[in-house]
């Protein structure tokens, strides 16, 4: 383990940029139609529960990072075979994230660059900042946060004005009962990208002041679905459904729709910098988990030793999980959020924290 | 230091990926910028894209310097081809720059290809593609080719397709019989099944021959103009009817997109004795069912000043105000009923009756809403309330024939 010490400030911000990341990039709970907000809002409910299932587990070992209290919890080789496991996880949705990056510049803005080098440049960004820490990373994050929502005030401002929003296109509000849009949060925002708090555990022992941590990541659970309902809701506000489901990238159409005052309009950058950023945090802190993994299972002294192999092997793993963004996304939706992100997102974790506390019932309970 | 050595190496060899150059750069003297795009079709069937190219060195104004020379502000290319990726691809033949389309701002459709196929076939390149904008204006090209309204000069704003634009939207604020309506709007409403397409037409009176010269900006009256046609009723995507002067209007308040508008009003008899000036409008469109059958109902409230009188009458008398606000009331509820007995008749929900039900009764428009154009739509009964105000009266009360 790394000597790292991280503020509750850095803590929420951290939380905030990685719930966004990629999740503000795709048509979100596009599949409940005109509710997609409010299968978001269940989804950060969601987050919420897991966030206390993971600080819970945190509290009864305050010291240890996951892999170590899994060998605790699981017995040395189950419990390494676990991490092991998770690292393998944690790299593999870097990977994803690194090609949602990928696949949207191209798709938008460098039809002729190939995805391999739109990916290298922003790895390597990644691997010299998680070489330089995981306090590294969460400063930058302070410094980049205040830019994100200065950008994201401008542009809720901007759609206000452009007048573009119709509320109508919200109605009617479950159309078909409650039942599709908890079909969705049960089988997508539940997971993505309320789920992935889950990599936060890697980083609670550096956390300053732990008693408020919790409070923290709460608040910026809460906040980060918040925000996403309404990035989804004005989406739909401005496409309507049929547009905001067939968009690769919703949130960009709806700012390719900005037109105040005849010279304020084709703002899509403010798209692309708002992604590249949050992007960049959500790769980062997942690769910085996955490294740190690495370093506790196989007791590695100087972690950031690791970054470049290991980053290297995301690069590659990002160009070649799939052929196509089809195949991508298909994967992504239907193959990883159904098979693996409920055993490994949900039923490990609760199942951990339910044999924690077996364990530990005969001391003295946690705080 | 290993660590060190690493990242040295890796910064060697990443920068000379990088100093190397842009890697899909454009100059800007490679491109040729479209402003608009027509789109028609020839005798085998294939589609024919006329393309606005700026000329930028004969854009800038003489005013400033006067570098720009005496050649027309654009240039003209065609392409024609099986689809619009490829004719727009194949004009290269013709061009030394590659086309940029980020800043069209018009697409021509002429109306032979609106009558006869659905225009969406049109629009998915065009809202699929990055560099198009969603937000570029549609228009039909009525009575002519659509090649034609790309092709000819215009006077005051020298790029034409902006003179398209912009006429579109003020004449759709100040008189309202026309719509600019962009491809995400088109798009929009060929998807839902509550709510049909309303495109504006746009013509050309004069010869075209003539208008594609210089001398068409160089005289006082051009030879060919530009002017905006009527309103184009669409249904499915295909252009079915168009419809002018007061039905369009009708059409336009109903969508709530006119701003203002001039009124001309009967009194004591005489036929548009008064002009009441339309300053601002809202209009509210619900729905709801009523023994089984939607009933639409449309709210209007108009607020607007008196422009002119051709009547002695007595406006500072607020009884009379009031006698003349009924009037006005009717005949906004005339032009409002005409428009919905055409879209009726035409069977074409261009109000988006339908989705303001499916708003308000989603259950029954589920089982309406398949067959809502050709059974339901021209069954509804709609109660219309206007509600017109006159503010003000202009500089002068009573007109100077009272006081004789």
């Amino acid at each position: 383990m790394e000597k790292a010490n991280i503020s509750l400030y850095q803590l929420f911000v951290l939380i905030l940029l990685f719930e966004l990341g990629s999740a503000i990039l795709v048509p979100l709970a596009s599949d409940a139609k005109q509710d997609a907000w409010l299968a978001i809002l269940f989804g950060m409910a969601g987050g919420l529960f897991l966030f206390w299932v993971h600080y819970r587990l945190f509290l009864y070992y305050p010291e240890l990072v996951p892999p170590q209290y899994m060998q605790k919890l699981l017995g040395k080789i189950a419990g390494t075979l676990l991490a092991f496991c998770y690292i393998i996880l944690f790299m593999y949705s870097a990977a994803r994230v690194l090609r949602d990056f990928g696949e949207m510049l191209l798709t938008f803005a460098y039809l002729e660059t190939p995805l391999f080098i739109v990916n290298a440049l922003l790895m390597l960004v990644i691997i010299y900042a998680v070489s330089k820490g995981i306090e590294v990373v969460a400063r930058t994050g302070e410094l980049f946060f205040l830019f994100i929502y200065f950008l994201a005030i401008t542009g809720f401002i901007l759609i206000l004005f452009s007048g573009l929003i119709d509320v109508n296109n919200l109605k009617p509000i479950l159309e078909r009962g409650i039942l599709p849009v908890v079909r969705v949060f049960y089988t997508q925002t539940l997971y993505f990208p309320f789920g992935e708090i889950i990599v936060f555990s890697m980083i609670f022992p550096y956390i300053a002041n732990k008693k408020k941590a919790k409070k923290v990541g709460l608040f910026a659970i809460g906040l980060s679905g918040i925000n996403l309902a309404i990035t989804m809701a004005i989406n739909i506000g401005v496409l309507g459904v049929d547009l905001t489901a067939r968009s690769q990238f919703p949130l960009l159409s709806t700012i390719q729709g900005i037109q105040v005052a005849e010279f304020l309009e084709r703002l899509d950058v403010f798209f692309m910098i708002s992604t590249v950023i949050c992007i960049f945090f959500k790769v980062s802190i997942y690769f910085y988990a996955a490294v740190a993994s690495t370093a506790v299972i196989f007791k590695i002294k100087e972690p950031s030793r690791l970054t470049y192999p290991m980053g290297m092997v995301i690069l590659f793993m990002s160009v070649t999980i799939a052929s196509s963004y089809a195949e991508h996304l298909k994967e992504g939706l239907e193959f990883v959020t159904r098979y693996v992100h409920p055993f490994f997102l949900i039923l490990i974790p609760t199942l951990l924290l339910g044999i924690a506390f077996l364990k530990n019932r005969k001391k003295k309970s946690p705080q | 230091m290993n660590n060190k050595r690493i990242l040295f190496i890796l910064v060697f060899f990443v920068s000379t990926l990088l100093l190397s150059g842009c890697w899909s750069k454009k100059e800007l003297t490679d491109l040729a910028i479209v402003a608009a795009l027509g789109i028609d079709k020839n005798e085998q069937g294939r589609y024919v894209g006329t393309m606005q190219i700026i000329n930028p060195g004969n854009v800038t104004s003489g005013m400033q310097g006067g570098g720009g020379s005496q050649g027309p502000p654009i240039s003209i290319v065609t392409g024609s081809g099986d689809s619009i990726v490829e004719l727009s691809r194949s004009t290269s033949r013709k061009l030394s720059r590659r086309l940029y389309y980020a800043h069209t701002n018009l697409i021509v459709i002429s109306e032979e290809i609106a009558k006869e196929e659905s225009i969406s076939t049109i629009l998915d390149p065009l809202e699929r593609d990055a560099q198009f904008r969603s937000t570029a204006i549609i228009v039909i090209a009525q009575g002519s080719k659509a090649s034609d309204i790309v092709k000819v000069l215009t006077a005051i704003d020298k790029i034409p397709s902006n003179k398209v634009i912009k006429t579109l939207k003020i004449t759709e604020k100040i008189w309202g019989e026309n719509i600019a309506v962009s491809i995400q709007d088109a798009i929009k409403m060929i998807v839902s099944p509550g709510k049909e397409l309303a495109v504006s037409g746009f013509r050309v009176n004069g010869d075209v021959d003539k208008g594609i010269t210089m001398e068409n900006t160089q005289q006082t009256e051009p030879a060919s103009l530009l002017f905006a046609g009527s309103l184009g009723i669409f249904k499915n995507g295909k252009l079915i009817q168009w419809v002018d002067g007061e039905t369009a209007r009708g059409s336009v308040f109903l969508l709530d997109k006119l701003n203002a508008s001039a009124i001309g009003v009967e009194w004591e008899g005489k036929d548009e004795a008064i002009s009441y000036e339309l300053i601002r409008q809202k209009t509210k469109v619900s729905a709801k069912m009523e023994k089984g059958k939607p009933r639409v109902s449309i709210e209007v409230q108009a607020e607007g000043n008196i422009g002119e009188t051709k009547v002695p009458i007595d406006l500072n008398n607020p009884h009379l105000l009031l006698k003349l606000e009924k009037e006005i009331e009717k005949e906004i509820k005339k032009e409002i009923t005409m428009a919905i007995k055409i879209a009726q008749k035409s069977k074409s929900d261009i109000f988006g009756f339908g989705e303001a039900l499916h708003r308000t009764n989603p259950k029954e428009w589920g089982k309406m809403a398949s067959k809502w154009n050709d059974v339901y739509f021209p069954e509804v009964k709609t109660d219309i309330v206007v509600d017109a105000f006159i503010r003000r009266t202009g500089l002068r009360n009573n007109p100077h024939q009272v006081n004789q």
